[in-house]
């Protein structure tokens, strides 16, 4: 389980985008968003290691394209999906919770507290809207 | 042997600190000062300094120690704060999700806190499905109102869809972009809607702050807006001279012939107990309830049976325009009763409830993307995140005997029975979410979507655990009377959701407490 080997695999799971779409910051790769397989080596080791067999050994898959690689991870997922869902869920956390990625989908850093959000009010079109609801009389039966 | 630890016998016992166990004790305790009450709660107090929304890493506490659900908790292996006991779900097609803590599942509720309407307590006179109540809707109102002020309900009056409400406490919640744009396609439709009554203060109240709309209310509420039984009932009760001792697990409530007697609990550091009592009250949820009650030896043919939830299933439309996000309450912006009441145009009973909701967190909305990763998941959470309003369909269930709680034969560490789920999704149900998920993806696309996406069955949506301790006449068919009394243990009394008969569509929290109030009031009249 060589650190090129378990950065292929972040990067698979977690490709990024190669370019902005519409203007927008685009997704890093996994590793370049700081996401890294070491810490959970163990925790992960037989899907990791289904991976690697499944491609011959682990310098294999760093070796195959992005097509190839995702066929390999296809595979293991179908074998082994519970086993699979768990890396993912080793992953997701480190990615999605990192500034990069959250800049990326236009959130902010910062945690939900102290700060909270603004949310807007009802405007005046949606209230007559309501308005409508309110005179349309009794709807409950009793 | 371990050594016992007698206590001074008590007026009244109740075990649970959740919505029911804090209404009842608060409302008990005002009415009649000199009598001793004791509340015995599983769990903690919540530390506020301790909730996760305050770090910048709070996403992946929704899937660890705050997830929903006690086994998710469990399995996590992390430390909550919640007093869990694990729960056999796997013959259940909905999974149980609460907290068990001072405060119960308040504590990571959503706070959405909508009434019954009055037909839901004569589902079997008017629609000859499942049974009436042994009251009324407008028995039950003062109560509802009672509970409206010590719970603090944000809302406006004047849904025709109830019977008139007076002014709520305090100004609806901002519905936000979200809420509008659905708005937007109700109107489009000439359908029913509504901004919710929540459980959330939208302004400073009743010495609480207001909701600053931080976004995960499923985690604890930092600021103290959401209403959570630990922040409006219990300072007050424990104020009124009740005491709650937390971390105390009853383990048995003994009876000897028709009479309770005292109870059996152990402490946090494993002390044993036994505190006697004249009245026992249990308010421990669907499940906790059925369970104490069951290990203790109460009999009853319809003891944990007509387990009901609220099947639920999610459409999610994406829309062009940017919407909130994950902003808070999450739980609260606007609902429908369009189709809640009786047509039987539409192929079955009753109706449904349609909720708008708001986003959740990126990571939650991520790891929903499984069983796609790589390239697609990322392309559809673009998609998704900050563009999409997720109606909740929510339907009726019916008390059927095959649904309900068990006993396992194991005792689990908290050193009561194991307990066990089986619940299945009835025909009805299905029909009932069947016509909901095709008027929510109507109503969507009226709005403005240009995709949906169906979730036909929401499996991870058990908050609502009713039913297995129902209120009836019928020994046979009920385990309590119309007081919350079980039938020949008279002074053995349920005060929460285990005792409704039916559930409506709706959320059942304001009913909970509404019906724990009139529980306490009924125990008064006895007492005084």
């Amino acid at each position: 389980m060589t650190p090129a080997f378990l950065a292929a695999v972040v990067d698979t799971l977690l490709p990024g985008e190669a370019s902005s779409p519409d203007g927008r910051i685009a997704l890093p790769s996994g590793t370049a968003a700081g996401v890294d397989l070491g810490p959970y080596r163990e925790a992960a080791r037989p899907v990791l290691q289904a991976i690697a067999d499944a491609a011959g050994d682990p310098q294999a898959f760093v070796d195959l394209g992005g097509a190839g690689r995702r066929g390999i991870l296809q595979a293991v997922q179908r074998e082994a999906a519970e086993e699979f869902a768990r890396l993912l869920a080793l992953l997701l956390p480190d990615y999605y919770e990192s500034a990069q990625v959250l800049r990326a989908f236009g959130w902010r850093t910062e945690p939900p507290q102290p700060l909270g959000h603004d949310v807007l009010a009802m405007d005046e079109a949606t209230r007559r809207k309501l308005e409508r609801v309110r005179l349309s009389g009794q709807r409950w039966r009793g | 042997m371990n050594r016992v630890a007698l206590h001074d016998p008590v007026d009244v016992l109740v075990v649970g600190a959740g919505i029911g166990g804090a209404a009842f004790s608060k409302s008990l305790a005002e009415s009649l000062p000199s009598l001793r009450i004791l509340c015995l709660e599983r769990g903690g107090w919540l530390d506020p300094s301790a909730l996760p929304a305050s770090r910048p890493k709070w996403q992946r506490a929704i899937l660890g120690p705050w997830a929903a659900s006690p086994n998710m908790r469990l399995k996590s292996g992390a430390p909550s704060a919640s007093a869990d006991y694990p729960i056999d779900d796997s013959a259940s097609a909905i999974k149980p999700l609460m907290w068990s803590g001072v405060g119960g599942s308040t504590i990571n509720w959503a706070a959405h806190f909508p009434r019954l309407h009055p037909s839901d307590f004569r589902t079997r006179s008017l629609d000859g499905v499942g049974s009436d109540w042994p009251f009324g809707y407008f028995d039950l109102e003062p109560y509802y109102e009672r509970n409206d002020a010590q719970m603090g309900v944000s809302g406006l009056a004047g849904d025709p869809a109830y019977p008139p409400k007076p002014a709520r406490a305090m100004p609806p919640l901002p519905i936000g972009r979200l809420g509008m744009a659905a708005a937007r396609g109700f109107d489009r439709m000439g359908w029913h809607w509504w901004p919710v009554d929540a459980a959330v203060n939208s302004i400073a109240h009743d010495g609480r702050a207001g909701c600053n709309h931080c976004g995960p209310c499923l985690i604890g509420c930092v600021n103290r807006a959401k209403s959570s039984v630990d922040v409006t009932y219990w300072p007050k009760a424990i104020n009124n001279g009740v005491e709650l001792r937390d971390r105390c697990i009853v383990q048995e409530i003994v009876i000897e012939g028709a009479r309770a007697t005292s109870v059996r609990y152990r402490d946090g550091a494993g002390g044993e107990h036994l505190q006697r009592a004249s009245y026992i009250v249990v308010a421990g949820n669907g499940i906790g309830t059925a369970r104490l009650l069951m290990a203790s030896g109460v009999k009853s043919p319809a003891l944990g049976r007509n387990l009901m939830f609220h099947p639920a299933a999610y459409v999610r439309g994406m829309f062009a325009e940017e919407l909130d996000g994950p902003v808070g309450p999450v739980g609260c912006a606007i609902y429908s009763h369009e189709f809640y009441e009786t047509d039987e145009r539409r192929g079955f009973k009753r109706g449904i409830h349609l909720q708008v909701t708001r986003e959740n967190a990126l990571l939650v909305q991520a790891m929903r993307m499984q069983p796609a990763w790589g390239a697609e998941a990322q392309r559809r959470l673009r998609e998704e995140f900050r563009h999409s309003i997720v109606v909740l369909v929510q339907a009726e269930d019916f008390p059927e005997s095959h649904n309900r709680v068990t006993l396992a034969d194991r005792i689990e560490s908290d050193g009561l029975p194991g307990v066990r789920l089986e619940y299945r999704l009835s025909d009805h149900s299905r029909r009932s979410l069947d016509f909901g998920i095709e008027r929510a993806d109507e109503v969507l696309r009226a709005a403005g979507a240009h995709r949906i996406e169906k979730l036909p069955l929401a499996p991870v949506t058990g908050w609502h655990l009713l039913g297995t301790a129902r209120m009836g006449n019928d020994p046979a068919t009920s385990v309590t009377d119309g007081r919350g009394r079980c039938h020949g243990v008279a002074n053995l009394i349920v005060a929460d959701g285990s005792l409704f008969p039916t559930v409506g569509a709706v959320n059942p929290g304001s009913t909970i407490g509404a019906l724990a109030l009139k529980v306490a009031e009924d125990l008064v009249r006895e007492i005084a």
